[in-house]
């Protein structure tokens, strides 16, 4: 177990959290590889299903910010 | 640059436009030999190559011209001490940028020239050939040195590791831009750059090896000697001489530092009316800067021009949208490399061969840019070849990118929503670079979500709307005021909003510029002109209490004594200004010759006659800026204080002036003044922020108690009146930004479109920012914005119609249960009901496709499953989220 | 979420502003620990595939 990464579904809001991501970038932070980013227009496109989804479908974890 | 070997027949640079080959005449055989070799134009498939081509004069009959011929970095072969020309590891800054860069000589490794070592330490020698008129006849600052020094620092440690180190040798830290005062902190505190206020003398080599010795004395008058593996000079910008020539020919003045006179508030006119200025030749100046310029100069040839517009235009032909109604998902692949961006972290052939599995994939590569014109144009071909139509791009970031992308489909004839990107720079290799294995897992997966994504997307139409052609500037300081000017005199109604009694802002308030212009005459010229004007009409005493609609059909309702009207318009350009600190600090409101430098100018407006009664007098720098909770440099108050001294010592010259500063900042060729102030006895005595000066009426005098740095002693200053330069700080204004919906950053200036390339437009569509509600600046800048953002209005106004984005919501009717959430729930009042009278679905809801913003908030609300995003839909959601976590 | 199996840890929400970049780095380290102290999640997988 070790060796075992978690992968995060993570929903990020276009205009917020996805450009706090890009930036974060051009900063060159690093941070753990875990995420998996689905771009939203906007975290009010959140709905239950797709969290409830993406834990059926085996992602280790959700992670919503708009 | 001399770095490397290239042949004869070469590229400028990567991204160079238009890229295409060159010949070196210079080297060329054909050239040199006159005839022999030709081999070129022998194997050229196209027959491209033509060694006839002679130097051809064209006469081009033009209403204005725009001067931007740039700069050439300073050759410091002349400073013999430092010994560039024989030491290979000492380098110009130039080259030592292109040893950094992905496509340089070494793809980025950073070696040093003479034995390819990793170099352990390297040093940056500021103002070389800059701030001098010893070695060289610039006594000019050349405002972008300290800037791209720190940068250079900062990624090199990047390249090279932790273990890098890393010493800027300077005189002042000229950290005067947005953001860069907290960069420059960053670069200290958390990567452990050494910073050494010091102007080393002489580069020694090191006997046996390629090493290079120093000496210099420290800030406690310590001499040391320290070893280096290379010496970057950090090389100031100069006009070349062919272009002092050109100004000659064109009758045009020149500075003493040979760059183009300007007044204060003509920014971008040259001395030859219809001739104008940007970029470097205007004064030396950062790429924001030159940016502002740029869309300034292009505001004023515009200004003169616009009885001439579009009669010369021609039309792009539109590519027909193929159809492809029917036809099985065909899809492209192209992984960026993006130089070493993403290629140096992950794996990109493994990532591009991978895709190749994945369903529905027709056809995968690798580009070392993708957004290169050539690889656009060659995407272009390959989709029309492969019949692909669908597409993904593995690369940079969809918020910068996905336009060009889109118009390489569209180029392509393919609807331009049919198109995916992941994102394996900004979320992937630039922030996972210890990890490449798992970064190059995480870009397999983003492909291959992108790929189940792009599978399910449909070609989406859009909307055409027409725009307003009113504009309406907030602010009527002199920002907004140039603004409003500039675009009605390119024929535009246009409205200012002036929350004050009058027009002027801050302008009202400072007595002269540092070019001598007098303020208020100027001001009241320009406020004058504004009020004749026919096509610009004034609210005073007026706010925005509420604005409706998006760009180009914006309806704001305008408050003015209490009275309501509702304005429409295309555009909005935000110039709401900033305003002096008031510190609480050095005793300021307890004694009235304890002022700040506004009151100051305010005494030299009314010719205070107590002002000849000083004997000696104290500014204090710095006052509430490049603290750790106003971390930003305010830009104007070296250059005005420094004026100010130069006015009291001018009114009495026996006075005793004194300044009291961090770091002098006057940029560019404000240093002028810097220079003439010690020469007409002004004392400068820098003090730390951790050690700030005491300030304590006393009696007759105000005593003022500061730490020399250079005598190591406290000194006791009398004074009979004290300045302190306070802080510029902004008229934050949270609602206005919720009503445009445009960002604030955490010191309260608005946050521009892009730092570089966008810095008087917002990322909201129609919405446009100049002034200090930016940043900090003098008049000349401020105008150039106003002008600048007057500009970038005008590029969306001209235009007269737009089309709105394809991703937006729609409902399905004949689902609708007509419960009315969405119609309460959307912030953009998109959702409606249909009437009860119509044909067809009466009482269902429907969405105006205009008003839509597609943020997805009434799909989420809707209890009938109803409304669909397009673009973003359930299923194409889904579709990544089942991918999301599939074993590779 | 805890009725339907699901331990709370495994969802996160959170506001970031787009100029937030070290806030968004200090979440996503948050998060990915939190994740990574519950364990792959292996409540919705059928018994199947519990064995790989």
């Amino acid at each position: 177990m070790s060796d075992w990464e978690p992968k995060i579904a993570s929903f990020l809001c276009n205009w917020c959290s996805y450009g706090a991501a890009d930036l974060a970038g051009v900063g060159r932070m690093e941070y753990p590889p875990n995420i998996r980013v689905i771009r939203i227009p906007c975290a009010g496109r959140m709905s239950p299903k797709f969290f409830l989804a993406a834990l059926t479908q085996g992602a280790d974890g959700v992670w919503v910010s708009g | 640059m001399g770095l490397a070997k290239r042949k004869a027949i070469y590229v400028q640079y990567a991204q160079a436009v238009p890229l295409k080959y060159t010949i070196d005449k210079a080297n060329c055989i054909y050239f040199i030999k006159k005839g022999k070799c030709g081999a070129c134009k022998k194997i050229c498939p196209t027959g491209a190559v033509d060694f006839d081509q002679k130097e051809e004069i064209v006469t081009l009959n033009v209403g204005s011209v725009i001067l931007s011929p740039g700069f050439a970095p300073f050759d410091p072969t002349v400073f013999d001490a430092y010994q560039y020309a024989k030491l290979p590891n000492v380098v110009t800054a130039m080259e030592f940028e292109r040893v950094l860069s992905a496509s340089g000589p070494t793809m980025g490794h950073l070696v040093r020239a003479s034995d390819q070592k990793e170099p352990k330490k390297i040093a940056w020698f500021q103002c070389v050939g800059s701030r001098d008129m010893n070695k060289c006849d610039n006594s000019y600052c050349s405002s972008v040195c300290c800037m791209y020094a720190i940068k250079e620092a900062v990624i090199a440690k990047e390249h090279a590791g932790k273990d890098l180190d890393c010493a800027v040798f300077f005189m002042d830290m000229r950290t005067h831009g947005k953001e860069f005062e907290r960069f420059y902190t960053t670069a200290k505190d958390k990567h452990g750059i050494r910073f050494i206020r010091c102007r080393v003398h002489t580069i020694n080599p090191v006997a046996g090896t390629d090493d290079l010795e120093i000496r210099y004395i420290t800030e406690t008058g310590e001499l040391k000697t320290e070893i280096f593996d290379q010496i970057v000079l950090s090389v100031g910008l100069q006009i070349k001489p062919e272009i002092a020539e050109l100004a000659k020919r064109l009758g045009i003045e020149l500075t003493e530092g040979r760059f183009c006179k300007t007044e204060t508030f003509e920014p971008v006119a040259t001395s030859r009316e219809g001739i104008f200025v940007c970029g470097v030749f205007q004064g030396p100046k950062d790429i924001p800067q030159a940016v502002i310029d740029a869309s300034a100069a292009a505001s004023a040839a515009g200004e003169i021009l616009s009885e001439a517009r579009n009669t010369l235009i021609k039309h792009k032909e539109a590519v027909t949208e193929t159809n492809i109604t029917g036809e099985r998902p065909r899809i492209g692949v192209f992984v960026c490399r993006c130089g070493i961006n993403i290629a140096g972290v992950v794996d990109v052939p493994k990532v591009a061969e991978y895709a190749k599995t994945l369903p529905y994939v027709e056809f995968t590569t690798d580009n070392l840019y993708s957004c290169s014109q050539d690889t656009q144009e060659n995407m272009a071909q390959i989709i029309k070849k492969e019949r692909l139509n669908r597409v993904v791009v593995a690369a940079c970031t969809p918020k910068t990118h996905e336009p060009l992308f889109q118009e390489t489909l569209t180029n392509a004839g393919l609807n331009k929503y049919l198109f995916e990107m992941a994102n394996i720079r900004n979320q992937d290799s630039w922030v996972h670079k210890s990890n490449p294995e798992l970064a190059t897992e995480k870009a397999i997966d983003l492909v291959r979500m992108a790929v189940a994504k792009v599978a399910l997307m449909e070609p989406l139409k859009e909307a055409e709307l027409e725009v307003n052609q009113t504009a309406v500037v907030i602010g009527g300081g002199i920002a907004g005021m140039s603004a409003a000017k500039s675009l009605a005199k390119q024929g535009y109604e246009t409205h200012i909003i002036e929350k004050g009694k009058c027009l002027g802002g801050q302008a009202l308030n400072i007595f002269r510029t540092p070019k001598g212009e007098d303020i208020a005459e100027k001001l009241s010229g320009l406020v004058d002109e504004i009020t004749k004007d026919q096509k610009i009409h004034v609210h005073l005493d007026s706010a925005i209490t509420s604005v409706d609609g998006f760009v180009g059909n914006f309806k704001s309702t305008i408050s003015s004594n209490g009275k309501n009207d509702v304005l429409e318009h295309g555009i909005a350009i935000i110039a709401t200004g900033a305003s002096a600190f008031k510190p609480s600090e050095y005793n300021y409101g307890k004694d009235p010759r304890i002022m700040t430098s506004l009151e100051l100018d305010k005494k030299f407006m009314e010719k205070d006659p107590s002002l000849k009664k000083i004997d000696s007098a104290v500014f204090i720098q710095c006052v509430g800026s490049r603290e750790p909770d106003r971390l930003y440099c305010s830009r104007v108050c070296c250059t005005h204080s420094i004026d100010n001294a130069i006015e009291l010592k001018k009114i009495n010259p026996d006075m005793n002036v004194y300044v009291l500063y961090r770091d002098i900042r006057t940029y560019g060729e404000r240093e002028y003044l810097y220079k003439k102030a010690r020469g007409m006895g002004i004392i400068f005595i820098r003090y730390s922020v951790d050690n700030k000066p005491e300030v304590k009426p006393e009696g007759e005098k105000i005593m003022v108690g500061v730490t020399d740095h250079i005598l190591g002693r406290r000194l006791s200053l009398e004074a009979d009146i004290v300045t302190l330069a306070t802080a510029v700080i902004p008229n934050r204004d949270e609602k206005l930004a919720n009503f445009f919906k445009v960002p604030v950053n955490d010191d309260g200036f608005f946050i521009e479109r892009h730092a570089k390339l966008g810095p008087s437009e917002f990322a909201t569509d129609g919405v446009f920012l100049c002034g200090l509600a930016h940043y900090p600046k003098p008049i000349d800048e401020s105008i150039a914005q106003g002008m600048a953002a007057a500009s970038r209005a005008v590029t969306l106004l001209a235009r007269k119609k737009i089309h709105t984005s394809g991703t937006i919501a729609e409902t399905m009717p004949a689902v609708c249960s007509s419960c009315g959430v969405c119609v309460s729930i959307c912030p953009y009042s998109a959702p409606s009901f249909i009437e009860e009278t119509a044909r067809f679905f009466p009482g269902k809801a429907q969405i105006n496709p205009v008003l839509c913003k597609g943020c997805g908030l009434c799909v989420a609300s809707c209890r009938s499953g109803a409304i669909r995003l397009k673009g973003f839909d359930n299923d194409q959601i889904f579709a990544q989220i089942y991918e999301l976590s599939k074993a590779v | 979420m805890e009725h339907m199996g699901v331990e709370p840890g495994r969802l996160s929400f959170s506001w970031i502003s787009s100029a937030e970049s070290t806030k968004f780095v200090d979440v996503v380290k948050d998060v990915t620990a939190t994740v990574k102290a519950l364990g792959p999640n292996n409540n919705f997988k059928k018994a199947a595939d519990k064995v790989t």
